[in-house]
């Protein structure tokens, strides 16, 4: 048997008897690709490069974001900033229906679009809208779903790590590659804005918020959300200004959070070890995933399982329209096991000159490639975003997962638009005169 | 047994808070040497990204501690009792295996096949950075072992249930209409 | 024994880079004169960064790797003496410094023992230059900028030579760095610069030729020595080829990076070379502590054309 087929078998059966069976899912691919590497290199050589990918998964400065943004985020929410700015955008959406989901949307794709971070928007977000949309009646997954499936959306709008790694391996303009990523980040956001509104339709009455609020009230409730509104004036400028870059960001993030909440005296010096540790547990499930799923990542490329999945994809078919289908069907299947970054420094050198060879722009295909695999994010086995949400409403994932079958399909849907449409992925860089 | 968890949870808890303290320090520092004194320091990106991965590391242990890493337990749910315990066991036991042998046993030859390998901003090796994976499984295989005990006795349930958030939900949220500042 | 095998390699270039292509060929030639060697090349960090893929090829899960210098520096400190500004005076002069076994033969067998890698020899980085938004001529025009460089007090130190202020930061944040401004320069070879699009951002590339990059070849130890004495024979004469070859293609990529950069809107200026000559050969007194580095040294600097 071809040792790649033989290696992604073992993967395969591995990781779906794991997941099953209720073994906790990072032991559960660290076990796989452990298991999967023995055959060819051995157990002692397995076990040291599953040990190392692990330490070097987690070693990596952008990822600094994700614990540094969780922290702000649950500083926020302990710290009264949270409240306010909900607050502040009730009243700017008023009564329009679902509007606190609505604004959960539109929050996460600021956010994320600043931080080019999904887990540090879902956590930002999910810890101040959660409670407050389960009060005025939705259910706690929707909650989360809604949180959930629009973080992923600023991975899309500039800036974004994610296009500066396949500019890399692709040798493309990133000027351009983050200008072919803001309409398809917004296709995204809006996907999500319509499942809410559809979903709002068959909850007669029950969306609505009844709290009347005066003018007057208003502008208070405004005024008392200003503070914090500057935080993202601060992190915006800073980044744009470039007093820190979008990592560091989240470090400042956390000193202004931290600030705020001393002046509001909502946090004593007592809660920070507590604060601390919440923010630690959230890390730690995270970032044990990220390890093991670069140790995934390794016993995929040492057996070169790419390799004969791109041919398997190729002896299919030479239809170009198929060949796309099928290139973007496996890559959702890559993205439900890996994070972007490893996906694509895997794939995207198999596939682009597949896909210039059908006449593809590799721009284009870049945009398709990323939010492709931004989805990734969202779904198990390895869906970080997934799980930060489920854990910030208290839930476990598969209640969540129930309720986000309509947005995965939504998205989808405008993916597909991406990749047989390309100028909402081209116009703009070509207005621009970057292509 | 149980008096040594309490110690190691304690324990664990104090490095997690001190480890992410320290994370933040050095990021502001980052920038604070960078943009106000002009000075940048050489070892903050290294120090930041070193210290991420033993707060990784060692909060992952923490977490193992209270038996919170995610896992999909639809399906062992829907089992009968016994076999739902017995399933619980052979989880905690698979848990050990993957600890021993991965991140013990190929954690300390990581560390030791790199004791040599200098830093490029630190006054450590890589070697010593990498003792973190056989020091953080020693505790996350002691926690198994813990559990393994724990389910056989009775004394520990097969799930860690989540506890339901809607009365601290009702007590924390505001009033919309704003609160008069002290 | 003696039966030869794919060599597995871990690179951190794409496919398209003259290291990949020099390593490909290198396979060619084995599989044509030896028995039953040939390359496997796993580009573009798949198995790991240069850090890591030294530690892949001591302990033989990777057979061979392409590092950089302060990779091997943090091994051996002797290292440290090709890593430093002008050591070399250009590429010519540096490949044939790296690949003459006189003067760094026990260099490049010194890890063997404790760390079972042999240097093989080196694949040149090109000279680096300084790229910023307007162009430098003298260090003072860089007086009060912030420089990219790698995380090291030989790289702060270099910046400072440079007239400028030394600023580690992620590779990764360095586009996004330089576009709003949290850096005003970089500096990198003429390859780098095209391909990681950093013209889009500083589009002003000045020709200080500070340093001289390299790029070492390791392969693990024991792998060398199970060699028949034939096969041997051979792997050294593909890869002599091969290196050469290498600085073959890394001149034509440096052309095609030129070209490339000026249609994309960068401009290539000259600078006042014995302004910043003085103070980045005085940066040698610094970082040269032991004999072994002096020798080394006075070695290289003896081997330059006159
Ligand atoms: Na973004
Ligand atoms: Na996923």
């Amino acid at each position: 048997m071809d040792p790649a087929a033989l290696v992604g078998l073992i993967l395969l059966f591995c990781i779906i008897i794991g997941i099953v069976s209720s073994v906790p899912i990072a032991i559960v691919i660290g076990v796989a690709s452990f298991l999967a590497a023995v055959p060819i290199l051995g157990p002692e050589q397995a076990a040291l490069v599953s040990a190392q990918r692990i330490f070097t998964g987690i070693n990596s400065f952008p990822l600094l974001a994700i614990p540094l943004f969780v922290l702000a985020g649950v500083i926020m929410n302990n710290g009264g900033i949270a409240s306010r700015l909900v607050d502040a955008a009730k009243v700017l959406t008023g009564r329009a229906p679902a509007s606190l989901a609505q604004t959960n949307v539109v929050a996460n794709t600021m956010f994320g679009a600043v931080s080019g971070a999904a887990v540090a928007a879902a956590a930002a977000v999910g810890s101040v809208m959660n409670n407050r949309m389960v009060k005025e009646g939705y259910d706690r997954p929707f909650a989360a779903a809604v949180n959930i499936a629009s973080a992923p959306a600023g991975m899309l709008i500039p800036p974004s790590n994610t296009f500066i790694v396949y500019s890399l391996v692709s040798s493309t303009s990133i000027a351009a590659l983050f200008m072919a990523g803001a309409i398809p980040g917004v296709m995204w956001a809006l996907a999500c804005m319509v499942v809410v509104y559809l979903y709002s339709r068959r909850q007669p009455g029950r969306l609505r918020s009844e709290d009347r609020i005066s003018f007057s009230d208003g502008l208070r409730v405004i005024g008392r959300a200003v503070p914090s509104l500057l935080m993202i004036v601060v992190v915006v400028g800073g980044i744009l200004g470039g007093f820190f870059t979008a990592t560091e960001s989240a470090a400042i993030a956390v000193v202004y959070c931290l600030v705020l909440s001393a002046c509001y005296r909502s946090i004593k010096v007592g809660d920070l070890p507590d604060i601390l540790i919440n923010a630690g547990r959230t890390t730690a499930i995270v970032m044990l995933l990220v390890g093991v799923s670069t140790s995934l990542s390794f016993t995929m490329a040492y057996a070169r399982i790419p390799d004969l999945i791109s041919e398997t994809v190729l002896g299919l078919t030479d239809s170009r329209v198929l060949i796309l289908i099928l290139m973007m069907l496996v890559l959702i299947l890559v993205g439900t096991f890996m994070d972007p970054t490893p996906a694509i420094l895997i794939f995207v050198p198999i596939f682009l000159p597949i896909a210039t060879e059908f006449g593809i722009d590799p721009v284009h295909f870049g945009a398709m490639v990323v939010m492709n695999l931004s989805l990734g994010v969202i779904t198990p086995p390895v869906g970080n975003v997934l799980f930060v949400g489920s854990r910030l409403a208290n839930l476990r994932i598969e209640p969540v997962i129930t309720k986000l079958w309509p947005f995965l399909f939504a998205i989808v849907a405008m993916l597909f638009l991406v990749v047989f449409i390309p100028q909402l992925s081209l116009w703009l860089p070509t207005a621009l005169g970057l292509l | 047994m149980d008096s040594v968890k309490k110690a190691l949870d304690r324990a664990l808890y104090w490095i997690v808070v001190v480890l992410f303290a320290m994370l933040v320090l050095i990021v502001v520092w980052q920038i604070v040497s960078r943009q106000v004194l002009g000075a940048p320091a050489s070892w903050t990106d290294e120090g930041a990204r070193l210290t991420f991965v033993w707060l990784g590391l060692f909060a992952a242990a923490f977490v193992f501690g209270e038996r919170g890493h995610i896992a999909v337990e639809f399906v062992a749910r829907k089992l009968p009792g016994r076999s739902e315990r017995a399933l619980a066991v052979v989880v905690q036991l698979i848990t050990l295996a993957f600890t021993v042998v991965v991140l013990i046993w190929g954690g300390g030859r990581a560390a030791s096949n790199a004791w040599l390998q200098n830093l490029s901003a630190l006054p450590f090796t890589l070697g010593q950075m990498y003792l973190a994976l056989p020091v953080a499984g020693t505790l996350i295989a002691f926690y198994s072992l813990y559990y393994v005990a724990g389910l056989l006795r009775g004394t520990h349930g097969p799930y860690v249930e989540l506890e339901d958030e809607s009365e601290v939900v009702a007590a924390t949220v505001e009033p919309l209409t704003p609160r008069k500042e002290a | 024994d003696g039966e030869g095998r794919p060599l597995r390699i871990a690179l951190n270039q794409s496919e398209a880079h003259p290291s990949y292509i020099a390593l490909d060929h290198l396979g060619e030639a084995l599989a044509e004169t030896t028995e039953g060697y040939d390359t496997d090349i796993y580009p573009n960090e798949t198995l790991g960064a240069q850090a890591e893929a030294l530690q892949l090829v001591s302990d033989g899960s990777v057979d061979m790797a392409v590092v950089s210098g302060p990779q091997l520096e943090n091994l051996n400190p002797d290292f440290v003496v090709f890593n430093l500004p002008r050591v070399f005076d250009d590429v010519e002069h540096q490949m044939r410094v790296i690949h003459d076994p006189e003067i760094t033969g026990d260099l490049f067998s010194s890890l063997e023992e404790r760390n079972n890698i042999t240097v093989l020899g080196g694949f040149t980085q090109g000279a680096r230059s300084v790229y910023t938004d307007e162009p430098i001529e003298t260090p003072a025009d860089l007086a009060g900028k912030q420089i990219r460089v790698q995380e090291s007090d030989l790289q702060l130190a270099m910046a400072r030579a440079l007239g400028g202020i030394g600023t580690p930061l992620a590779y990764g944040e360095l586009y996004t760095g330089l576009q709003s401004g949290v850096v005003d320069a970089a500096e990198n070879n003429e390859v780098s610069y095209f391909t990681q699009r950093h013209f889009e951002v500083a589009p002003y590339w000045s020709y200080t030729n500070h340093l001289v990059g390299l790029d070492y070849i390791i392969i693990n130890s024991d792998l060398l020595a199970s060699m028949t004495p034939a096969d041997r024979e051979a792997f050294d004469a593909a890869f002599t080829a091969a290196h050469e070859e290498h600085t073959q293609l890394w001149a034509e990529a440096t052309q095609e990076a030129i070209e490339g950069a000026t249609a994309g809107g960068a401009t290539f200026s000259e600078v006042d070379d014995a302004a910043f000559a003085e103070p980045l050969e005085a940066m040698a007194d610094t970082f040269i502590t032991t004999d072994s580095q002096r020798a080394l040294y006075d070695a290289a600097r003896a081997a330059a054309q006159p």
